[in-house]
């Protein structure tokens, strides 16, 4: 661990990273552009030059050397000096940040970057509030580069950033800086849009408002927004988001940095892939099957009246199915509910749903094919528990064939999962409980029906594809007539009081050591992005 | 001018251009082996390209990322940073009028404005015949003899205006005297 002197105040350091990495971490406030620590350094925006202690060439003296240095570009050496605070460091500041703005539109006011813009915060943090400028501005229209994706050019400050997780993070290349001098902008080749999987990141990445997500594009002031620490279920790696949301709902899904996972970016499926949480198509009440017709039960009785079936039931013919879209939590209370009614009550890992193959990227960034966040805490809390368990393909190889009476069956997946064969085996089963997001091939089937809540609307934990349980928080609260999940589950289950995923990891920690290695990754430095 | 879109992400087929024959893929291959990696041969490739189709087409670009196995992108952004890259067809011969100090002091102003007139185009245009397209540059390295001009790689020393009749009249106001550097017209093979 190095140390080194910024500003006079001595800071101890990671080996091997820049002296900018270092001031970031440290809590300084460094301006800087086209550093980011996922890409390479290219140390081309000129914003993080910092004064460097050297010794005179000829008296050997040390001193402050007469020109400025990229911090970004210069790495840590133990006993280093450097200071950003003097008056050379900021007048470079001022008169790059004078630059930047010499043919920025100031379209703030319809610019959906606006409060998260780093070019509005530099400037006014570092910049002048006026500009000298009194040629014309150049003016582009807007491009159309993907499906996800605009390109504002003259909102652009050309710290290829885009360009350079293009080329070395998705390993596609689609942009690429046209022209030159001051006609330089940012391009496709026309016909060959921005189509790789992780477009979304560019947005992400972007410290100006000149990538703009299509799908947010003036939807939201990003300051009307709140954010809560989320983990996608798109897919098993567990990828660590942000979602943005407001009294309306969510509005936006970010990545979270994660080191151990996902680093900084996310897949677009994790980031575009949501909107099935405001589908009017979702099931929004509780209800009960009579003869033909349904008829809705409040929430109150369900524990009751779901606690009588099960116990009508023969014990060694019931059977609750742990969707992997669960969470831990939910997962444990379920298999309690079940062990409490029926003591031989089989556990079965539910369906784990599979699209194509694990895609890898340059940099090591995978896409999952396995589409569930949470197959592996599933699997860990139906091995705790013991006694029996299967699969799903045996659960409805054993379901046609008569084997189950009562079964509490949670699916939450966001497409369709029973086929007509499913539907045939499982409506065998003479209690059957759906506990699903959305209408399927079983409601004919099911005694019970119960609506559940959408990723956004839960707090949890997730135990991703390498074993990490990572937990995560409530966004929004469930649609009007659901109730979220842990909750119901912690009533079902006969536990006292709310539901606190936290507290309740801390409870049961004793019994499942998963529970105690709680990985929440570290947030980013406040001044870095 | 944010509230237009242009869509980049479809191009019209008439857009594309020729794309590059069979002889000249095999000439850009040659060049493979000089360099260490393909995507260093990206210059004479669009060398290669401009000299036969006259300009860098899109198709070409695309032929030649295909070649050098690099996005089509990589190529454009070459393309768009030379002023020398055609991106859109030109003239027989290209008249390259110096618009830099020396020779701007010297007379080029007039120069240009005489050429504009007896052409009867404005810079970056082309004769209707197809004959001359006219554009500027900034120095041309030869400010001692300043007004200068290139018609394609000849370099016209000290051009004043009452010249220009006949060397628009001259048939081979384009020859060089000079040839052309073997390096680059004859790939030695290893
Ligand atoms: S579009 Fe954004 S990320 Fe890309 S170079 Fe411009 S400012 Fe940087
Ligand atoms: S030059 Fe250092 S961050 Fe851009
Ligand atoms: S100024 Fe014209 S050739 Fe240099």
């Amino acid at each position: 661990m190095p140390k080194i002197i910024i500003d006079g105040k001595e800071v101890e350091c990671r080996a091997g990273i820049s002296v900018l990495q270092a001031a970031l971490d440290a809590g300084w406030n460094i301006p800087h552009y086209c550093y980011h620590p996922g890409l390479k350094v290219v140390a081309s925006c000129r914003l993080c030059l910092m004064e460097m202690k050297m010794p005179h060439p000829q008296t050997r003296e040390p001193g402050w050397a007469p020109k400025l240095f990229p911090a970004c570009q210069t790495p840590v050496r133990k006993g280093m000096e450097v200071r950003f605070d003097s008056d050379k460091v900021r007048e470079n500041q001022k008169h790059v940040m004078e630059y930047y703005l010499l043919d920025h539109p100031l379209d703030c006011p319809v610019c959906d970057k606006a409060g998260e813009c780093h070019l509005q915060d530099y400037s006014e943090q570092f910049g002048n509030a006026t500009s000298r400028m009194v040629e014309d501005k150049h003016k582009n229209p807007k491009k159309d580069i993907g499906s996800h994706t605009l390109m504002y050019s003259d909102r652009c400050v050309l710290c290829t950033r885009c360009i350079r997780f293009c080329d070395e993070i998705a390993g596609t290349g689609e942009l690429r800086k046209v022209n030159r001098g001051s006609r330089n902008e940012i391009d496709i080749f026309p016909g060959e849009p921005l189509e790789n999987e992780l477009q979304g990141n560019v947005v992400d990445l972007c410290p100006v408002g000149s990538l703009i997500s299509k799908d947010f594009q003036y939807k939201q002031r990003v300051w009307m927004l709140n954010t809560a620490r989320s983990v996608s279920p798109a897919d098993s790696r567990g990828s660590t988001i942000w979602i943005d949301y407001n009294k309306q709902g969510v509005h936006r899904i970010r990545s979270r940095y994660n080191p151990q996972v996902n680093e900084w970016w996310i897949s677009d499926e994790a980031r575009f892939g949501w909107k099935y949480i405001n589908s009017d198509k979702r099931l929004n009440t509780a209800r009960i099957r009579r003869g033909v017709s349904w008829e809705a039960v409040g929430w109150e009785e369900l524990p009751g009246i779901l606690r009588d079936r099960f116990a009508s039931a023969d014990e060694n013919a019931t059977a609750a199915v742990l969707s992997p879209m669960m969470s831990c939590e939910e997962a444990w209370l379920l298999a309690k509910f079940i062990r409490q009614v029926a003591p031989r009550a089989t556990l079965v890992r539910g369906y784990v749903p599979i699209e194509g193959e694990d895609k890898t990227f340059p940099k090591g960034f995978v896409i999952k094919a396995e589409k569930c966040p949470n197959r592996g805490g599933v699997e860990q809390i139906i091995a705790h528990f013991g006694g029996n368990s299967m699969d799903f393909d045996e659960f409805v190889k054993a379901a046609g064939a008569g084997r189950f009476k009562a079964a509490y069956v949670v699916g939450g997946y966001p497409k369709e999962w029973i086929t007509e064969a499913h539907a045939r085996a499982i409506s065998k089963i003479e209690i059957l409980v759906a506990h699903d997001l959305f209408p399927s091939l079983l409601d004919q089937h099911v005694a019970v029906q119960i609506p559940t809540a959408s990723f956004a609307e839960r707090e949890g934990s997730f135990v991703n594809c390498d074993g990490l349980l990572q937990p995560f928080e409530r966004a929004i609260s469930p649609l009007e007539g659901v109730k979220a999940d842990g909750q119901f589950f912690h009533e079902l289950a006969g536990e006292p009081g709310l539901f606190r995923a936290e507290k309740f990891r801390v409870s049961v920690a004793g019994e499942l050591e998963m529970f105690a290695k709680v990985h929440v990754p570290p947030d980013e430095p406040k001044y870095a992005h | 001018m944010s509230w237009e879109t242009i869509d980049r992400t479809t191009v019209a087929e008439e857009k594309l251009g020729p794309g590059l024959s069979a002889a000249a893929r095999e000439k850009i291959r040659t060049f493979f082996p000089r360099y260490p990696s393909k995507r260093a041969a990206m210059l004479p490739a669009l060398h290669i390209a401009q000299d036969e189709i006259g300009y860098c087409s899109l198709r070409a670009m695309r032929d030649i990322a295909e070649l050098l196995e690099v996005p089509p992108s990589a190529v454009m952004d070459v393309v768009t940073f030379y002023t020398q890259f055609w991106t859109h067809p030109r003239g027989k011969k290209v008249i390259t009028v110096c618009r830099s100090l020396s020779c701007e002091l010297m007379g080029g102003k007039e120069v240009l404005a005489a050429l504009k007139e007896k052409l009867g185009i404005d810079e970056h245009q082309t004769t209707p015949d197809g004959k001359y397209s006219l554009v500027t540059e900034e120095c041309l390295a030869s400010c001692d003899h300043g007004p200068c001009m290139q018609i394609n790689e000849k370099t016209h020393k000290c051009v004043r205006v009452e010249d220009l009749d006949r060397i628009l009249s001259d048939p081979d106001n384009d020859k060089i005297s000079m040839p052309r550097s073997d390096i680059f017209d004859a790939p030695q093979k290893t």
